[in-house]
């Protein structure tokens, strides 16, 4: 209902500005604690994923609610963004490449989501995926305001709203629920990966250096 | 000529004498030890329901000649039961391992054959040397949303059998225990016990991959474990030891977001601190004092004792050791 609506007016805000204004909450507590509360948030996030998805493949039904379940990858689905990385590239992002495959990959997931969302059957799936959705954008707003803290530039959000995945074979019902699967899947994995993310962070963003950036930005 | 024959536990063998013909008259010997007539039929060697005790060699030989006709070595076994596989990555995000075992001995040769596949592509999963029925994968990515799927075939002349495995890269992480685990007294402080210990060495990265830790510690004489998680550190300090009793401690590691607990690491026993028990004069002296003036606990009065010395408030330097420690011993019971 009314919810809806300001989620939506939110995700269009998130993929058609180019760059959220920095937000003054994280430049007060300075990005160490920042990088700690985002760090917090992604593993909430995966502990509320868990419950989401479990409902979220029984509503699809078999196969996709068996835990054997280990289809190919098709190529359609390359579309949601993947955390799967080689090791020795992942090592060596600097903190601003890291942050912004982060933000990136959230803000589209988030709007996938709210696809998804608009078309799901059930009150109880609607009402778990609004929740989520609203922790999911708690997320991207956080890492943002790291970057923006850290002094980075936000990356662009995309030219126009995705395209929602499945939309060209809408007809074709198992395809969809493939997409679906996908999607959360890749959603889950990138929250394991964002976890391990801010822990480099941590220990790679000292509190001295970021005031000391504040300082000279005359913030 | 000499050859291996392999047959099944409860299976039916007839063994011919080489090229001899069925009336021939021959001996057959197991193991150098003749086989009575029973068993044969004409010259081949029929042994019903084999079972293991008949693995050996068997020869025969011709009637008169005693030429050797022929030689088999008899090995009895067992096709293969599905065997047991686990993998496990405890050098995240190295790769990982996957080892095996039968769980019956089929008591002939095996040969085991591991495949592993990650989506389409096919993996090399490289045999270790020490110990064997292992092999390890290195992980090209990271953070894959695509299974990997391990299939074990162990196959010996009597047949074969196979397993799979299917898991997510991050569902087998668990590290190995802690390693050097120290646990010591803290000097003047009756309660408390000083740990620490160190990551385990095959954990390659404990600053991106993070480590937590699990401590359990309990007195010897109590089943009941107290349990601590650490979520940083690699030393603790547990404050409510009870006085003067011998501490068992043990601590376990995990990844801080993925994977599973550790095994336990080695037990480390501890005692805290406790007082020095004060010199035995002074002791000695002051029980003296307390027991002269209550009649029941006076020690005998024997002129074999002390003669000097256990004078109430003569402060005798001289203490006789035999009264001395039968008061110093009452008075310890009563303080």
């Amino acid at each position: 209902g009314d919810s809806w609506g300001i989620f939506t007016f939110l995700c269009a805000a998130l993929c058609n500005l180019p760059a959220l204004p920095a937000l003054n909450c994280s430049e007060e507590l300075g990005a160490g604690q920042s990088i700690q509360q985002t760090y917090d948030l992604t593993r909430y996030l995966e502990h509320q994923l868990r419950t989401l998805a479990g409902t979220y493949l029984n509503y699809l039904g078999p196969p996709f609610n068996e835990p054997d379940f280990n289809p190919p990858r098709l190529a359609r689905a390359e579309r949601v963004p993947s955390a799967t990385v080689d090791l020795d590239l992942w090592r060596g992002l600097t903190d601003n490449a890291r942050l912004a495959a982060n933000y990136r990959a959230y803000s589209r997931l988030l709007c996938y989501l709210r696809v998804l969302d608009r078309q799901v059957g059930t009150a109880e799936l609607r009402h778990r995926l609004a929740h989520f959705c609203a922790s999911l954008q708690g997320l991207v707003l956080s890492i943002g305001g790291v970057m923006s803290s850290l002094g980075y530039p936000l990356p662009a959000g995309p030219a126009a709203p995705p395209a929602p995945p499945g939309a060209p074979a809408a007809s074709n019902d198992f395809l969809k629920k493939m997409d679906d699967f996908w999607l959360l899947k890749e959603l889950q994995t990138w929250l394991w990966r964002s976890a391990k993310d801010f822990n480099r962070l941590k220990k790679k963003v000292p509190p001295a250096v970021v005031t000391l950036r504040l300082e000279a930005r005359g913030f | 000529d000499s050859h291996i024959q392999y047959e099944r536990v409860g299976a039916d063998v007839t063994m011919k004498c080489g090229s001899m013909d069925w009336d021939a008259a021959v001996t057959w010997t197991v193991n150098g030890t003749d086989i009575n007539d029973s068993r044969l039929n004409g010259s081949y060697l029929v042994l019903k329901n084999v079972d293991l005790l008949q693995s050996g060699q068997y020869s025969c030989y011709e009637g008169s000649s005693w030429h050797l006709k022929y030689q088999t070595y008899l090995r009895v076994g067992t096709p293969p039961k599905e065997p047991v596989l686990m993998c496990r990555s405890n050098n995240y995000p190295k790769g990982f391992y996957c080892s095996w075992h039968l769980p019956t001995p089929t008591y002939i040769p095996n040969t085991f054959n591991i495949s592993v596949i990650h989506g389409t592509k096919d993996m090399v999963c490289e045999k270790d040397a020490v110990p064997k029925n292992r092999c390890h994968i290195r992980y090209l990515q990271l953070f894959s949303t695509v299974k990997y799927k391990v299939t074990l075939t162990v196959t010996n002349v009597l047949g074969k059998n196979f397993t799979t495995l299917t898991f997510d890269e991050f569902a087998i992480v668990k590290p190995d225990p802690p390693e050097s685990v120290v646990a010591k007294p803290v000097p003047n402080n009756p309660r408390r016990l000083e740990v620490s210990w160190q990551n385990p060495s095959s954990w390659p990265d404990p600053e991106s991959f993070p480590l937590k830790f699990f401590l359990r510690y309990r007195p010897l004489i109590l089943d009941q474990w107290q349990h601590v998680e650490l979520s940083d550190g690699t030393s603790h300090t547990i404050t409510d030891a009870y006085a003067g009793k011998e501490y068992i401690i043990q601590v376990a590691a995990k990844d801080n977001d993925i994977g599973t607990w550790s095994d336990w690491s080695v037990a480390v026993h501890a005692t805290p601190w406790t007082e020095e028990p004060k010199h035995l004069t002074t002791e000695a002296q002051i029980t003296e004092t307390t027991s002269a003036s209550t009649s029941s606990f006076m020690a005998p009065p024997t002129t074999k004792i002390c003669d000097k010395g256990a004078v109430v408030g003569s402060g005798a330097v001289a203490v006789c050791w035999t009264a001395g420690l039968v008061v110093a011993a009452y008075s310890v019971l009563f303080i």
